[in-house]
């Protein structure tokens, strides 16, 4: 059952053996992974992991602390730009680019979240909105980062190994996700993680019990901006070319949509929002191939719709995916997790 | 027993056939299929760019209907990919490695392209024509990647010489989109000038985010430009035109085959697009030349009912056109390596766009891998009609 008797049995990474067979599985899986699929598939998972990067590190933000923000493609170019220029400028080996980039991006989120002390709400949406989008013009305009003809990653080495397949970079996309995850997840049990739960829920009643807002809600952004910017540097490497238009104000949106659909306050729905989101983002191109569907779809587009309507269908379907799921379950994916579980348990009554 | 052993070695035999079948066959082409890919935006803030694609389409609709190539039929796969690399990334590594693609066609972005670009020459798989005039592209040259559409760069220094030789103007200046393409622009002006004892007067960048054009104007006003080139999109150039035109400052406007669409430029300016000259990479929409005709015929025949005949899509004739020619040149023994031995022995091949020569791979040499060198002039007269002012141009 779910009753805590100590506080140890609340912090422990893995609450029952079940939850641990099941984590050895994954891990399990995700080893063999690149072995069972084809390489797209593997592109498919990196992109993925990508994303739950992303999606952990807003969810700490807008899901444990309660701040919005529509900025986070800026923090995420930061660091795709930050790890490229300090390998090709600076010569710094790929690991320690990739953090020094995202430990930079972390003070860019540790001074957004300064103003955040004063804003909320829609005002802070606004705020990091702003941020994002005078980030890439600025990024555009510095000769250092390739302005707007944007840079090319150099070749990936480290120590032995040269990583440029999509197969060799996947092994170490998944170590530093599963790491990050788990950091995430010990991260939230902690001290730092209730205070970021009393700040969400009622920031007065934190500040009277002692938690210095100042303090967690800068940490928060900066947190976040580090898991982001890391997911950033890793991005750039996934794409091989980076250009500032790519940073677009709907990436930011694409991200918050991952955390909400996933479960707000949830590492799970971090996870499962950014598995669902960006496997549907890519796979929904081949939604005219499917069987009888795709051809009606095609016809259907034809009369009533332009030329280019049909492609268009994705998009409604993407943004009826999100809604359908919103509208039945506002806790999200997590949502439906955790009804699915009572329902077994108490199953059959 | 002797059945059984029979048997094995038929079966054995059987397998050994198949699998050599299976070594010498090309990725990609079977005996009446040849399959070729494209990626064009049919979504998100390209789309009027995803023409291109859909042209491909019936362009190569149009071969198969007259009997392919060498026997086999084109067998085209075209994705949208939304303008976005990750999404162009993914379609290109889903059909390559799912399906088998001999080689890839055309293809609009530049990020986009770059980001397959290394994919694709690192497996040695043929790209020919991509949509943007970039430098991107042959800097350094590839083996197996074949640019058609002029550089930027030549079309600045053709305008700039039509500029001072033909119009006697001493004062050109430039508005240019911060970005490769409008750098390429003052580039190519630049040179062109100092041959001729000029400089640019003004050299003014323009932001995508960009709205307000009057501080611009400004700078080309102070400078006294009396022609003025338009290195930016079709948006901004309407913008700057517009703006211009409110501001009574009427220069020699030019600008690039991006904004040569005059039917469409003309309705976005509401009619100020008029007397603009402008550098064309290929045929004018209403052109009698026997091709164009032949290509506005399969486009009433096959393209969907609503679909424009604008540059745009007949364009996606024109960037093909040379992988076609290379194709029926390889004849029935159709590799990778042969295709590219005899691209590379193509001059002078005359289709719906300028001249295209390539010549064998030189690492050091990018004219190897471009096509096409020369554009010709219009202007846009009464009513979004285009005058033609000059024939085929080459830089000098």
């Amino acid at each position: 059952m779910d009753m805590k008797r100590d506080y140890y049995e609340d912090v422990q990474l893995f609450s029952s053996g079940v939850k641990l067979f099941w984590f050895i599985l994954l891990i399990l899986f995700l080893a063999l992974y690149p072995l069972l699929f084809k390489n797209y598939y593997v592109y498919v998972a990196n992109y993925i992991a990508i994303n739950v990067l992303v999606a952990i590190g807003l969810n700490l933000l807008v899901g444990y602390t309660g701040q919005i923000s529509l900025g986070h493609s800026g923090f995420f170019a930061i660091g795709a730009f930050g790890t490229i220029v300090l390998m090709t400028e600076a010569h710094f080996p790929f690991l320690l680019a990739l953090f020094a980039a995202a430990l930079v991006t972390a003070v860019f989120g540790f001074l957004i979240g300064l103003p955040a002390l004063r804003l909320e709400g829609p005002y802070l949406s606004i705020a990091t909105l702003g941020f994002g989008l005078s980030i890439t013009r600025i990024i555009g305009r510095i000769e250092l980062f390739g302005g707007r003809q944007g840079l090319h990653a150099p070749e990936l080495v480290i120590g032995p190994w040269h990583l440029n397949s999509d197969r060799d970079f996947y092994y170490l996309l998944i170590t530093i996700t599963v790491i990050l995850t788990l950091a995430a997840r010990n991260l939230v049990k902690t001290k730092v993680g209730r205070a970021f739960v009393a700040i969400r829920d009622a920031d007065i009643a934190a500040q009277t019990m002692g938690v210095n807002l100042m303090y967690y809600k800068t940490l928060a952004f900066a947190l976040s901006a580090f898991y982001t910017g890391l997911a950033g540097g890793l991005y750039a490497f996934v794409l091989r070319f980076i250009e500032p238009e790519l940073f677009s104000l709907l990436m930011s949106i694409l991200f918050l949509a991952m955390v909400v659909v996933g479960g707000l306050g949830s590492i799970f729905g971090a996870i499962a929002g950014a598995v669902l989101l960006s496997w549907l983002d890519l796979e929904l191109r081949n939604i005219l191939s499917i069987p009888y569907l795709g051809a009606w779809l095609e016809v259907l587009s034809r009369s009533y719709f332009s030329i280019t309507g049909v492609s268009n269908i994705q998009y409604i379907l993407y943004g009826f995916i999100m809604v359908l799921i919103m509208l039945f379950e506002p806790l999200g994916i997590f949502g439906l997790w955790i009804r699915t579980k009572i329902y077994w348990r108490t199953w059959p009554f | 027993m002797k059945r059984k052993g029979i048997c094995i070695t038929s079966l054995v035999s059987a397998l050994l056939l198949a699998l050599s079948f299976s070594a010498t066959a090309e990725e990609g082409v079977t005996d009446t299929t040849i399959r070729i890919g494209q990626w064009g935006p049919q979504t998100g803030p390209a789309a009027p760019w995803g023409a291109v694609a859909r042209g491909t389409g019936v362009y190569f609709q149009m071969i198969n209907d007259e009997g392919g190539i060498n026997g086999r039929k084109i067998d085209y796969r075209m994705f949208d990919d939304a303008y976005n690399p990750a999404k162009t990334k993914a379609g290109v590594k889903e059909l390559q490695e799912g399906i088998g693609i001999f080689g890839w066609a055309s293809g609009v972005g530049t990020a986009c392209g770059l980001s397959v670009k290394d994919y694709l020459m690192e497996r040695k798989i043929p790209w020919v024509g991509p949509a943007a005039g970039s430098l991107h592209w042959i800097s350094p040259p590839q083996k197996y990647l074949f640019a058609v559409y002029p550089l930027y760069y030549s079309e600045a220094q053709i305008l700039t010489k039509y500029a001072v030789s033909t119009l006697g103007k001493k004062r050109v200046a430039i508005a240019y989109q911060n970005d490769d393409y409008g750098k390429n622009g003052v580039a190519g002006a630049e040179k062109q000038l100092a041959k001729q004892g000029l400089k640019l007067v003004a050299q003014v960048p323009v932001e995508v985010a960009d709205t307000d054009m009057k501080p611009h104007i400004m700078q080309l006003r102070k400078a006294e430009a009396d022609a003025v080139l338009l290195w930016v999109g079709p948006v901004h150039a309407a913008r700057i035109v517009g703006t211009g035109a409110a501001m009574q400052f009427q220069p020699q406007w030019m600008s690039t085959s991006t904004c040569s669409d005059f039917p469409f430029m003309f309705s976005l300016t509401k009619g100020l697009w008029k007397n603009v000259i402008v550098a064309n990479f290929g045929e004018l929409p209403d052109s009698t030349a026997p091709l164009m005709q032949k290509y506005k015929k399969a486009h009433e025949k096959y393209a969907a009912k609503d679909e424009r005949w604008g540059v745009f899509f007949y364009a996606g004739f024109g960037f093909v056109e040379p992988m076609v020619e290379g194709l029926k040149r390889t004849g029935r023994d159709l590799t990778r390596e042969r295709f590219v031995k005899e691209m590379e022995g193509i001059r002078n091949f005359k289709g719906i766009f300028g001249t295209i020569d390539y010549a064998p791979y030189e690492p050091s040499d990018v004219y190897s891998r471009q096509g096409q060198k020369e554009v010709f002039l219009t202007q846009c007269m009464e009513d979004a009609k285009a005058k033609r002012l000059t024939d085929w141009m080459e830089p000098d």
